[in-house]
């Protein structure tokens, strides 16, 4: 980019590489403001032109810290944690304004070649330190990102002075697309700007289309085959015959009404796929939503014939961070489920536990001795470690037929059904625990099932108990989480 | 970590940390692309798998020699001495795994021949999502030093064999009713075991954390036995 190559950079002139550093992200926006600090910003990709503007200042100030020595600007996230009184108060709004990008960015200093050690990250703002799991020091490089195509084109920016681009996939529970951009600042020491981006929503949107496409024609061909197989009926031999055509048309309403829920179902599970990377930000009760949901079950209890039992603690107690309509989605599924394989007669369990730690939820030991011999139990789903510190838990479980072993690594997989369960008046869609298993990744919780053939089965969901584990920065300034939950 | 009054020496086991982590970085990329190759059946990137083997064999042997020198040249005890021996175990460790994921992507080019096996190929896609998560886990517990995360991946390892063991039945399943396939669900098979040795490396290395940190090899693993000795809703 010769456009805006600055001269041999006085200390001064680094606020105007960071800022053109974004602009590099687009060199069209980039030659247009040169080293304009507003547009830099926007280039990024911001669409808020507030944020841009107050961010691009940031950066300018963050230019003139770093001239001054190495910036005092890392936070460690435990401070944040604290009494806010003992952090110590932004220097000025453009450090706020820094640390509040929504975009992970790092500064990274390396020193020999070949010396893995001396890559350093000086700075990290809050979103990286979020993302990373890194705190004040920032510490080494190599120890907050390892991907190797992630330390090639830091080691490009580093040592090779030239801008690099690279798109990688993060593991973990809710794997993430991350587009890295790093581009050389003023040394020695070699410097370089990491900013990440998250391009997962883009990603998943192209994945959840065609994933929904395929399964959708698939499943809905089945009900559709039968209706139109009993309209050519109707239409012809059994078109004077009144009791065949009350049966047909009985049997065509269920298989109506199946599509129905199918195409439900199928909405909602895209629905929630997409925002799986979105934690939700609401508080909901799991005792009342658990509460609420059986209430709404009443007739599909009376008709079952099962008796259910339900043990929880009182509102306000298991009070967990969430979106309340898919918690009570999840409860609904599963107590759903239960009433489904329960014989006549059979006792149902609903239980909510509060306060466990994170082993103890995935573990959801408490329960019926029944299930302990011979029994399996499988994590389905588990929240990525350290997420959070406390969880409360959500358990049904029923004396129906059980799950044989080895379907067990199966069942929240979609349009998966245990063999001889298709038929019934009220047969499933395939989709209820695929739904219940995004929905609790989605809340960054846990799903474990457990299952003993013939003695029943058991299906634990857990969330993480609110408030959240960390308190952004900006949310600090809102009301006191804790007065919500005396109101609530 | 402690300071060291050899300042160069703590830089050093530093050093050794980064390198360590670094191939992990590559181990973990290689069983992710093996991974991601098998389910799209895309050959290009299993070619890549096996020709990257490579680097991985040569961070090994670098590592190992830099452990070697540095046993010899500092003469380490207790602690240190174990934060280098668990590094030089680490690596042997992470080549297996690059092994393991070199011979996955092999397999790939197989069975990218034959007709596609949707259903077979999301198990195997599954189950390597799970095992590389283990990888993970156990990669991010070693450098950050954190015993009770890596206890965690310790303890869970029966998952993986219940994703393997459902894996087989499935197999056999298709085997049996379309011996055509034989040919093809044979390299699954082996895909899936070659996974599932993965994910016991991933246990390894947690183990490997225990000892450097505690000085002792961890006990037994734990089993499942089924809901004993619990609390109910009304106790907890």
């Amino acid at each position: 980019m010769p456009d805006f190559a600055p001269p041999p950079p006085p200390p001064t002139r680094l606020r105007d590489e960071v800022a053109a550093a974004f602009a590099g992200r687009s060199p069209l926006v980039g030659a247009l403001c040169g080293a304009g600090l507003v547009l830099a910003l926007a280039a990024v990709g911001h669409a808020d032109m507030a944020v841009a503007g107050v961010a691009a200042g940031a950066l300018a100030l963050f230019g003139g810290l770093l001239s001054r020595g190495r910036p005092a600007l890392v936070h460690a996230p435990g401070a944040e944690r604290g009494e806010p009184a003992a952090r110590p108060a932004p220097a000025d709004p453009f450090e706020f304004a820094l640390e509040s990008l929504p975009d992970p960015v790092l500064i990274v200093t390396g020193g020999e070649v070949d010396d893995l050690a001396s890559r350093r990250i000086g700075f990290a703002n809050a979103a990286a330190r979020e993302l990373l799991r890194i705190g004040r020091e920032g510490g080494l490089l190599v120890s907050a990102l390892r991907r190797p195509e992630v330390l090639e084109a830091v080691d490009e920016a580093l040592f090779g002075r030239v801008e690099t681009e690279v798109a990688f996939e993060s593991g973990g529970a809710q794997p993430r697309w991350q587009r890295l951009r790093a581009r050389p600042l003023p040394g020695p020491p070699p410097t370089a700007l990491v900013v990440l981006h998250d391009e997962t929503e883009l990603r998943r949107n192209e994945r959840t289309r065609a994933d929904f496409l395929a399964n959708a024609s698939h499943e809905l061909r089945t009900p559709l085959a039968s209706l139109s197989g009993f309209i050519e009926t109707l239409r012809g031999h059994a078109r004077d015959d009144p009791a065949a055509r009350e049966r047909f048309l009985g049997i065509m309403a269920v298989q109506a009404d199946r599509m129905a829920r199918l195409i439900d179902d199928l909405l909602s599970l895209s629905r929630i796929e997409l925002n799986e990377h979105v934690p939700p930000s609401g508080r909901v009760d799991l005792a009342l939503a658990v509460a609420d949901v059986l209430d709404a079950l009443a007739p599909q209890v009376a008709e079952s014939g099962a008796k259910v039992e339900v043990k929880a603690p009182p509102p306000g107690q298991a009070v967990i961070a969430g979106e309340r309509d898919q918690v009570v989605q999840v409860a609904q599924n599963l107590v759903d489920n239960a009433l489904k394989y329960s014989p006549p007669g059979g006792l149902v369990t609903v239980e909510v536990l509060t306060d466990l730690d994170r082993e103890a939820a995935a573990a959801a030991r408490p329960g019926p001795r029944a299930l302990a011999e011979g029994g399996g139990r499988m994590s389905l789903a588990a929240p990525d470690w350290g997420d959070a510190e406390r969880y409360a838990l959500l358990r049904v479980s029923d004396q129906g037929p059980g799950i044989d072993r080895e379907h067990l690594p199966r069942l929240a997989e979609r349009f998966y059904r245990v063999e001889g369960q298709k038929s019934g008046a009220r047969s499933g869609t395939g989709l209820g625990l695929a739904i219940v298993k995004h929905v609790v990744n989605r809340h960054r919780g846990g799903l474990t099932v457990e299952s003993a053939p013939g003695r029943g089965a058991a299906f634990s969901v857990y969330f993480p108990a609110a408030p959240a584990r960390k308190l952004e920065t900006v949310r600090e300034l809102a009301p006191d989480p804790r007065l919500e939950t005396k109101l609530s | 970590m402690t300071e060291h009054t050899l300042r160069f020496f703590g830089e050093e086991l530093n050093q050794l940390k980064a390198e360590v982590a670094r191939m992990g970085g590559l181990a973990e990329a290689q069983v992710a692309d093996a991974v991601e190759a098998v389910s799209r059946r895309d050959v290009p990137l299993a070619q890549a798998v096996i020709e990257r083997d490579v680097k991985l064999d040569a961070l090994q042997r670098d590592i190992e020699r830099k452990v070697m020198r540095l046993i010899a040249l500092r003469q380490p005890v207790a602690h240190d001495l174990r934060r280098a021996v668990a590094a030089m175990k680490l690596t042997w460790s992470l080549e297996r795994v690059g092994d393991l994921a070199k011979n996955i992507a092999k397999r790939t080019l197989v069975v990218s021949e034959a007709e596609p096996i949707t259903p077979l190929t999301r198990s195997i896609e599954r189950m390597g999502r799970l095992v590389e998560v283990r990888l993970k886990d156990a990669l991010d517990a070693y450098t950050a030093g954190d015993l009770d995360h890596a206890m965690n991946v310790w303890a869970n390892d029966e998952e993986v064999d219940e994703h393997y063991n459902s894996l087989f039945r499935e197999l056999l399943t298709y085997m049996m009713s379309d011996p055509r396939m034989i040919g093809a669900c044979a390299h699954l098979l082996f895909i899936g075991k070659n996974l599932e040795r993965i994910g016991d490396h991933a246990t390894l290395i947690a183990e490997m954390l225990h000892y450097e940190l505690k000085g002792e090899v961890s006990g037994e693993r734990p089993k499942w036995s089924g809901v004993d000795g619990g609390v109910s809703a009304a106790e907890g």
